[in-house]
């Protein structure tokens, strides 16, 4: 079990490992990665990266703050990573927390989609869609 | 850069299997073509150029002490909805 802390080696077994060919946008040479849990809060994961440890960054399954999210596999890539329903796929989106005012935005336009046999993934770049970069978490209902 | 002027119909080839047809000029605006294998992606320049500046981003504001993080999280934490189903 994750302490939260620095990934520790024996997380990492070829069953966890999550293969993007390409990379993802802006980190080309990244290729493995694995989802690390955060401890207490089951919202937010760590994506990490393996090929360059630098590469981490916050995700969390979109539907959790934004339930009417649709977002839309092309044929395409539909078949390069052999989706053919929705339960072959695990789908989460990058987070970003800005310091400067603490808020949360989930970057929607650009998910990570992942064959939950093959374990091979990309990040989409869903350029035809309304989706923003940066939608903020809401967090109205906070105590 | 390359520099190539094309009319409206004329493609290039970029290697051996990237073929990009000038399909459309009016006014400013041109409507291409691009005919790839499925393993090339093609995105429009500026907003891939925002998803990278936005991974960019994620992966400075997650940086650090994780445990930190994690509590910071935390005190940011919306109410849990019920899960679907």
């Amino acid at each position: 079990m994750s302490d939260g802390g620095e990934v520790v080696l024996e997380e990492i077994t070829e069953d966890n490992i999550l293969t993007f060919v390409d990379g993802i946008p802006g980190f080309a040479d990244c290729h493995r990665f694995i989802l690390v849990d955060m401890v207490e809060d089951s919202a937010f994961q760590f994506l990490q990266g393996i090929d360059d440890p630098d590469v981490s960054m916050i995700v969390t399954v979109p539907w959790i703050f934004f339930p009417e999210y649709a977002p839309e596999l092309s044929e395409v890539e539909a078949q390069e990573l052999s989706i053919e329903s929705p339960e072959d796929a695990i789908v989460f989106c990058p987070v970003t927390l800005d310091a400067d005012n603490d808020k949360l935005y989930v970057n929607l336009i650009a998910p990570f989609v992942v064959n939950v046999h093959s374990r091979q993934g990309r990040q989409l770049v869903l350029v035809d869609s309304e989706f923003p970069v940066r939608a903020e978490i809401d967090m109205s209902g906070v105590e | 850069m390359l520099v190539l002027t094309r009319r409206s119909g004329e493609s290039i080839v970029i290697g051996n299997d990237v073929v990009v047809t000038v399909l459309e000029v009016r006014g400013d605006q041109v409507r291409i073509g691009i005919d790839a294998p499925r393993s090339v992606q093609v995105h429009r320049e500026e907003i891939f150029k925002q998803v990278v500046a936005e991974n960019e981003a994620a992966v400075r504001s997650a940086a650090g002490d994780r445990e930190a993080l994690a509590r910071k999280l935390r005190q940011l934490r919306p109410p849990p909805r019920p899960p679907e189903g």
